[in-house]
């Protein structure tokens, strides 16, 4: 592949160069160069106004896909095989075993434990932390003094070391009535609970710290997408007469609503591959109350009997699921765009620059790549 | 305003009157004229103190449960030894000692934790700029065939979740004799797709003809790089790097496998091993909190430090518009 590139790259170097630079240069007003050739039906993008061909362009490129390719790509598709044989991390052979990995799954109590516990991870965690992160985006716009320490404050959560704050949330809800939880139900006349060592609150306890530092990310994002809302919206709105709820309802949360789907798609892929908390929360337990299917995956694969080929069958249908929910959401992400430019009358370009699957590309990645990814 | 000390920020009720950033006062009917509490007392006034209220009742509720992890760990952390046996509610502290934070300096070897997660960290965020700034600097302006799908495959790796990759990247750590090292917690971070993508989104930003103006000085091609496309990227450069430095700073996965003697446990692994084998009896949580607080600051102090600075390489990206 690379050798292909780096022929084409130079083809580019000696045929377009010049018509190139013609191109750019009739686009910044100045005089064409003497060969005249006609570039203006190339888009921007595609004139190499750099100057760099040939070789130069394989050796600008080569580190990183290089280790994209040996650390990201190759893994997956490795990973991809290795779903079909009965590889364990121990034993030197192994055999192709078809598809009896993935039928295994579909009858494994276990994984269909640990699928039914993420999918309500996902709606303990995700759907709080979207109404709460807009609640509190939406409170903090009027606020002017004090505004900058109270973002920070609401910022902190995301900033935060997650496996610190789940050894401090460990022992907030530890099961002594003295603990910090217990005594506060007690003042509320209820009865001390084993918080994380009960099957019924383990989940509920894991996504609540799921949850807090998930509702902080949402906030950063909304308030990038609120301050994004052009200020002639709002003084449209309120020459109409459209005002305090009326404007939430009619020009506010439309114009969001492209963040809120990319939130929503976003943080439900986000916490599809739970694990942190849960290992150092609860390693799973008890009796798999807490298991999610990452930390199933790490347990199949890293402990016991270190089946790698089993574990990696159920990252495949991970990644199928994930994919999945990637197109759904870029789906529902171009129409709400679509719906936001058309209240967005007064021609500010809101919502205009919308790629589709950058919502997908934002996975795993910072606030930035989901502000970026938001547009 | 980048101080960490001011838990309790002014709520609004004060302040909301007054003209935002989102709805100038310019251009809006007299009758809405900002910062005069006349206009509250008419008909809309109830449903605006209302607005208000409720909108101070939001957010002290959001800033309270924001700290008080953070409250309650510097609480614990500063305060006696407290075991399960010896919890307690109480927010005020017994005493108030260091004592808890020598202890977890010594029992979980912090110290060389801390070091390592640093250094790990930096080597990382070096690899990555060396790899992604090139690679972004192509896909932003130097066009070749084919590259519209090279960028979508580079995209397209943002899509697999690190616990696939990681089995594979075990092996072929350990093939390449670097398992159980701290060569071995670095490599497989060596560049990112997300940096990549960012920092290309922003050096399209680059004006056309100040890379005609470069190309036209004769400037060459690592020139160019270094003297032009690289300043001009700063904000962004900043931005990916602060991402950079928090995300593998408190990777949690990836060093549980791959570090598999002490010596070289990165921050969260030391103190995640620290609680589950405590070195006497039942874990201290004042030593844990501690040790929680501890290899929490680097983090805290990146991003308070470049706070400022990340909104605007963000807005740079693109975001603003």
């Amino acid at each position: 592949m690379r050798a292909k590139m780096r022929k084409r790259g130079e083809r580019g170097d000696r045929g377009d160069e010049r018509a190139v630079s013609a191109g750019a240069s009739e686009r910044s007003g100045r005089p064409r160069y003497e060969d005249g050739r006609a570039a203006s039906a190339a888009p921007k993008r595609t004139r190499n106004i750099a100057g760099v061909g040939g070789w130069r362009v394989g050796a600008l490129l080569f580190p990183a896909l290089l280790g994209l390719t040996v650390f990201v790509l190759g893994p997956a598709l490795v990973s991809a095989f290795t779903a079909g044989t009965d590889k364990t991390l121990t034993g030197p052979s192994f055999q192709w075993v078809g598809t009896a990995n993935l039928r295994e799954a579909f009858h494994d109590p276990d994984f269909g434990k640990s699928v039914v516990n993420t999918l309500l991870y996902c709606v303990l965690t995700v759907v709080p932390a979207v109404v709460v992160g807009l609640a509190l985006a939406l409170a903090t716009q009027k606020v002017v003094r004090g505004r900058g320490a109270l973002r920070l404050a609401l910022f902190l959560p995301v900033s935060a070391n997650l496996v610190a704050i789940a050894v401090v949330f460990a022992y907030m809800f530890d099961p002594s009535p003295k603990g910090l939880v217990n005594t506060f139900i007690g003042w509320l006349g209820a009865q001390p609970r084993n918080w994380l060592g009960d099957e019924s609150t383990s989940l509920p306890v894991v996504a609540l710290v799921g949850g807090w530092r998930l509702t902080s990310f949402v906030f950063v994002v909304y308030l990038a997408g609120l301050t994004a809302i052009p200020a002639s919206v709002y003084e449209a709105a309120d020459v109409d007469g459209i005002r305090g709820f009326a404007r939430l309802r009619h020009v506010t949360l439309p114009l969001l609503a492209p963040t809120t789907i990319f939130l929503a798609v976003f943080t439900t892929i986000l916490t599809l591959q739970t694990f942190e908390t849960v290992a150092v929360l609860t390693d799973g337990g008890p009796f798999r109350s807490s298991a999610t299917i990452v930390y199933y995956i790490f347990e199949v694969g890293f402990t016991g009997s270190f089946r790698i080929g089993y574990a990696s069958a159920l990252a495949l249908l991970l990644i199928l699921g994930i994919v999945l929910i990637g197109i759904v959401g870029s789906v529902l992400g171009r129409r709400a765009r679509e719906r936001a430019a058309r209240i967005d009358e007064t021609g500010a370009g809101l919502g205009a620059d919308g790629d589709p699957g950058l919502a997908l590309a934002g996975v795993g990645a910072g606030p930035g790549i989901a502000a970026e990814a938001a547009r | 305003m980048t101080q960490p000390s001011a838990p309790q920020p002014s709520v609004p009720q004060s302040s909301a009157p007054q003209p935002s950033v989102t709805e100038p006062s310019v251009g809006q009917p007299a009758g809405r004229e900002a910062g005069a509490p006349a206009p509250r007392a008419g008909r809309r006034g109830r449903g605006r103190l209302a607005g208000l209220a409720g909108r101070a009742v939001v957010l002290a509720l959001g800033v309270f449960f924001a700290l008080l992890p953070f409250v309650w760990m510097a609480r614990t952390a500063f305060g006696p030894s407290q075991s399960a046996l010896s919890l307690t509610a109480n927010p005020i502290p017994e005493s108030v000692s260091f004592h808890a934070f020598q202890r977890a300096f010594e029992e979980a070897h912090l110290g060389r934790a801390l070091v390592t997660g640093i250094v790990v960290s930096l080597a990382i965020l070096v690899l990555q700029l060396l790899t992604a700034i090139p690679a972004a600097y192509v896909f932003a302006w130097v066009p070749f065939r084919g590259r519209a799908a090279v960028f979508g495959l580079v995209l397209a790796t943002l899509l697999v979740p690190s616990q696939v990759t990681a089995i594979p990247n075990y092996v072929t750590i350990s093939a390449l004799g670097f398992a159980n090292t701290r060569v071995g917690l670095v490599l497989p971070f060596m560049t990112s797709a997300a940096s990549i993508f960012l920092l290309r989104q922003y050096m399209t930003t680059i004006p056309v003809s100040v890379l005609e103006a470069a190309r036209m000085d004769g400037l060459g091609l690592l020139r160019t790089l270094r003297t032009i496309v690289v300043p001009l990227s700063m904000p962004a450069i900043a931005t990916v790097s602060v991402f950079s430095f928090l995300l593998s700073f408190n990777e949690y996965l990836w060093p549980l496998l791959e570090a598999r003697s002490p010596e070289i446990h990165t921050p969260p692994l030391a103190l995640v091993t620290m609680m589950n084998s405590p070195s006497m009896g039942l874990p201290d949580f004042a030593v844990l909190s501690a040790g929680a607080l501890i290899i929490s600051l680097p983090s805290l102090v990146v991003f308070l430090v470049a706070q400022r600075r990340l909104t605007a390489g963000l807005t740079g990206t693109g975001v603003g518009g």
